[in-house]
């Protein structure tokens, strides 16, 4: 076994200093410790030797394998610091990130500002009748005020008694239905935000939809004011435009609010500050920007939802996130949201 | 609605510069969205609430201006004459309802010509066209007291008038030189012949005023405003006259506007005024008398003001005020002003004068309540997730075309009456159309491998009733093999849910040859398929179109809640085998094999390769399979694996259309 194990290593040795490159110590390495190796051979003969020299050859045998793993290692380092270079300037691999539409980013974040401030989030359905899209909102029946919301109506066939309850089956044209549904169901106090999908039969081009979003909220309790809903909506505003931005109220009319207003913010581009030489191309050098219809909750609404309107008060807002989100972003064709072609949507990765 | 600053400056003196003007209407409501300077004049393009009729004339407007501006009107109201009287004609109004008043006056011996140049451009800065003398006169006083009037050739009318419905199937040709045919729901001014006017709305052709009219009747009357909405609808018509009588004309005004007009014509047509006649009456509607709190004002407003500041505001805008108990008054609303009725309406003409720029913005303490709304949070975790995984989002219309959507679906689409175009005519039923032209739209656009999902409501008829739900579509393009990409999102997603036991059973679905059936018990989760070629090539897409729609409400029940899982400290041992399978058996039936054979000892099974070598024959299907053994308290030995994995391939090897290779 001695003679056997001096060939072995001699021959190691020759070996070993030919070597050139990590491939040939790969295959030295199978050559001399593998499994089919002659060093195994010499290990498998141990159980036949006798007791002493059991224990001469099998600590002679573990120094030679250390030995030879040690010098195969050493000589495999000293390849690697010769490793092949790489032409690293090449073009990164493509990675394929996913990401959510846009106008649901700012649906979201328009949420998460009002969640914060204490409103609930509550989802309603898109298909409503005409007692909770137009009666409990206090829309005289077959009035010049309806103009302005026209609606996609329904074949839904509803019993004789639904239908004169509740009238005939739309595609709701502003998530108001949803206050309706809440303050049917819910005590105040409350405070809710509402996002959907809503419908008007508008022919569709650069601004216009047949399609869009709105979210909706309101506040109902002994003590809500006009002062509270400038001073959430203002606060909205900051949060979500910047710091910067001034709201201006103006009174306007809408058959569910009373008193009622129109929200405007100062222009983001130029910051209201008209100037006589630059026309502001989004403000039309208006200085202020339409965002949001607004006010105190009618007392026929409340009524109308069985809540006592001598007793609670609240206000109530709804905007719509297409028109927030050209607005932020500078978008110049509503068309867009609704093509999804990538090209649009990657540049929304994370806003 | 336009009007010119010269007129109004008939009615009352205007101090301020015209954009502070325009700034301080905007700002109390009567919204400035259009200013332009023509000659010496201005004209103002302003937003008309649909609760402010009384702003549809110069008076009106004026009134308003005087309060924003704190001013005294100069107008001078006219005394109107009503003799003599017209004896040769009866006003007979069949419909004292719809029509409480109606007066005439008879003008003979007119003139017809041009009018001078501030009558035209009076009318023709407030957007009317100027015509004769005539109709400019009547179109003018329109405009100032917002009472619509009509000049008719009273050398054509033949006998009485009468004021009724139209018969059924009677024809109007108006003074548009269109003919419409009525019914019922239109009320008419006739005379013995046929229909002289379409009531409130337009003048006929038959006896409109010509080059040749000497004698003219005029007509003044009152109209309501439903039954002229009606009417108008009916016929397709929206005119000054209709879009005034709509929101309400004031009542009081109607014999100024008449006689207004009529003494023009004296002065600026030759005419003589030559009869006056009326039928039915004035009405009497009052404003009623509104108790205000103070106290409920500062609740509602969030501020509190002074009762001195109240009553100035509510006195410049003409409402009578009187003291009540402590802390109360009783306020009558100025008498055109019929939409104020209640506190809150008194309260919203306090805050606007006052302006609400001076209320102080204040953030409200708001009870936060523990009740959520899980449908919002959990289409948010989903859409978050399945983003994080490298889908696209979209959004994609809910209104589709019927006979489309039946192409791809069964279900029975719920129909729009009143749709836009024949294109967007129902409610879709699925969310398949939205994710074709999304994927249609970009791959035409040289894009491809496109991964989408939406979440969005889905509709359809449901025997006697109709269904509304949310569902969550996944898909995207490539080639045949990508469908195992999209079965992989759908077992991530269903993972990420820790949804359990899920079954998906290869089937053929409705527009998909090739689907997996996604089932939970007896739940229908949904499915996932490849687009068949037939409807693919029809649709124009040139890669493969895969598709999966999940029911959400479904997947948000069957959510779990994620448990830790402990795994076995001892090493797993893998062992491959090389397997040609003909395409007749399926992966499934080795799977299900392999798992009876090893039972708990089974840790994974992973394809490490699959063979495309061109001598394989095409009903075959090669790949090397690697199947890992673990043992949850021990570390296998090879020959405990061995003996394992020989089971798996002598078992294998026995199996009909399948070769150990």
């Amino acid at each position: 076994m001695e003679s056997e194990l001096k060939k072995l290593e001699q021959e190691f040795q020759k070996e070993i200093v030919e070597a050139k490159n990590a491939d040939q110590i790969e295959s030295l390495r199978i050559k001399y410790l593998g499994r089919k190796s002659l060093l195994n051979d010499l290990f498998s003969r141990i159980p036949s030797l006798s007791k002493e020299e059991k224990g001469i050859w099998g600590r002679n045998l573990n120094i030679f394998k250390n030995k030879i793993t040690q010098l195969l290692e050493e000589k495999l380092k000293t390849f690697k610091k010769k490793e092949e270079r790489l032409d690293l300037t090449f073009p990164s691999a493509p990675i394929r990130k996913g990401s959510k539409h846009i106008i649901n980013q700012v649906n979201e974040a328009i949420c998460d500002i009002f969640e914060r401030l204490g409103f609930m989030i509550m989802q309603g359905l898109e298909i409503e009748d005409e007692w909770h899209n137009f009666t409990a909102l206090n829309f005289p029946i077959d009035h010049p005020s309806r103009d302005a919301f026209d609606t996609f109506y329904l074949d839904i066939p509803s019993s004789k008694e639904k239908a004169k309850q509740s009238g005939k089956y739309l595609l709701r044209c502003h998530t108001s239905p949803s206050q309706i549904r809440i303050m049917q169901k819910s005590k105040p106090p409350l405070a809710v935000i509402s996002p959907g999908r809503v419908y008007r039969p508008d022919e569709v081009d650069a601004t216009h939809s047949f399609m869009f979003h709105q979210i909706e909220g309101f506040a109902v309790g002994t003590d809500i004011n006009f002062a509270h809903l400038k001073g959430v909506l203002l606060h909205f505003a900051q949060e979500f435009f910047s710091e910067k931005v001034q709201l201006r109220f103006r009174p306007h009319f809408f058959p569910f609010t009373e008193p009622s207003a129109e929200v405007d913010i100062s222009c983001i581009i130029c910051g209201g500050q008209k100037s006589s030489h630059a026309k502001c191309s989004v403000c039309k050098d208006k200085g202020w920007l339409e965002i949001l219809g607004c006010g105190m909750i009618h007392p026929n609404v409340l009524k109308f939802c069985g809540i006592d309107e001598k007793k609670y008060r609240g206000f109530a807002f709804g905007m719509g996130i297409e028109r927030i989100t050209m607005l932020k972003y500078g978008i110049d064709d509503i068309r867009l949201f609704c093509e999804n072609d990538v090209r649009f949507l990657k540049q929304f990765d994370e806003i | 609605m336009r009007f010119s600053l010269n007129f109004i400056k008939e009615l009352l003196d205007v101090p301020v510069k015209t954009q502070n003007l325009a700034h301080t209407l905007t700002m109390a409501g009567m919204e400035v969205e259009y200013l332009e300077k023509r000659g010496d004049d201005w004209l103002f393009d302003i937003e008309v609430t649909t609760n402010r009729y009384d702003w549809l004339s110069m008076v009106g407007i004026a009134r308003e201006i005087a309060a924003c501006l704190g001013k005294t009107l100069k107008i001078k109201y006219p005394s109107p004459k009503t003799s003599p009287p017209l004896t040769d004609k009866k006003i007979i109004i069949e419909d004292l309802r719809d029509c409480p008043l109606y007066i005439g006056r008879l003008i003979k011996g007119i003139e017809i010509g041009q009018s001078p140049p501030w009558l035209g451009q009076r009318v023709s800065h407030c957007e009317v066209n100027a015509i004769n003398n005539i109709v400019d006169i009547t179109n003018y006083c329109m405009l100032k007291w917002g009472n619509p009037l009509h000049a008719f050739d009273a050398d054509k009318l033949k006998g009485n008038i009468y004021i009724r419905r139209a018969k059924k199937g009677e024809t109007f040709l108006g003074i548009d030189d269109k003919e419409r045919t009525l019914n019922k729901d239109n009320l008419v001014i006739a005379d013995e012949r046929g229909v002289i006017a379409l009531a409130g709305v337009m003048g006929a052709k038959n006896t409109e005023v010509d080059q040749n009219t000497k004698n003219v009747f005029l007509e003044a009357a009152i109209f309501t405003p439903l039954s002229v909405r009606r009417s108008r609808r009916t016929v397709g018509l929206d005119t000054e006259s209709s879009y005034r009588f709509e929101r309400r004309v004031f009542s009081e005004y109607v014999e100024y506007a008449s006689f207004e007009a009529a003494k023009l014509m004296e002065e600026l047509a030759a005419g003589k005024l030559a009869g006056y006649i009326s039928s039915g009456k004035k009405s009497t509607l009052k404003t009623k008398p509104i108790t205000i709190s103070l106290a409920n004002l500062s609740d509602c407003l969030g501020i509190s003001l002074s009762k001195p500041t109240i009553k100035k505001i509510l006195s410049t805008l003409g409402f009578k005020i009187k003291d009540s108990s402590a802390g109360k008054m009783i306020v009558w609303p100025a008498s055109f002003r019929f939409d104020i009725n209640r506190e809150v309406d008194v309260f919203e003409e306090i805050s606007r004068i006052y302006g609400y720029s001076k209320i102080e913005p204040q953030i409200p303490a708001l009870l936060r309540k523990t009740q959520k709304d899980n449908s919002y949070t959990f289409k948010k975790k989903l859409q978050d997730f399945i983003a994080s995984i490298g889908l696209q989002e979209i959004i994609t219309y809910s209104i589709e075309n019927d006979e489309e959507l039946k192409r791809i679906e069964e279900k029975e689409p719920i129909i729009i009456l009143n749709p836009l175009r024949k294109q967007e005519n129902s409610l879709r039923t699925t969310l398949l159309s939205g994710m074709i032209k999304s994927i249609r739209y970009n791959l035409n656009r040289n894009q491809s491998q496109l991964r989408f999902f939406e979440i969005a409501d889905i509709y359809y008829k449901d025997k006697n009733s109709f269904c509304e739900k949310s569902a969550l579509a996944i898909g995207g393009s490539g080639t045949k093999e990508d469908f195992f990409y999209f079965k992989g999102i759908i077992e991530q997603i269903l993972n990420y849910l820790n949804i359990e036991g899920v079954e998906f059973k290869q089937e053929s679905l409705g527009s998909f040859t090739n689907a997996l059936r996604i089932k939970a018990g007896k739940l229908e989760v949904g499915f996932l398929g490849k687009l068949d070629e037939d409807l693919r090539k029809e649709f124009d897409l040139v890669e493969e179109v895969f598709f999966s729609q999940l029911d959400s409400s479904i997947l948000a029940k069957l959510q779990g809640i994620k448990r830790y899982v402990s795994f076995s400290p001892y090493p797993a041992i893998s062992r491959d085998i090389s397997i040609a399978l003909a395409k007749k058996r399926r992966f499934q039936d080795i799977e299900s094999l392999i798992k009876n054979e090893v039972g708990s000892f089974l840790s994974d099974l992973q394809i490490i390769n699959i063979y495309k070598g061109k001598d394989l024959p095409k009903d075959i299907f090669a790949f090397t399979l690697r199947v890992f053994y673990q043992s949850p308290d021990r570390t296998l030995t090879s020959q405990e694996v061995d003996s394992l994995h020989n089971k798996i391939r002598s078992k294998l090897s026995q199996q009909e259309g399948l070769q150990l290779r």
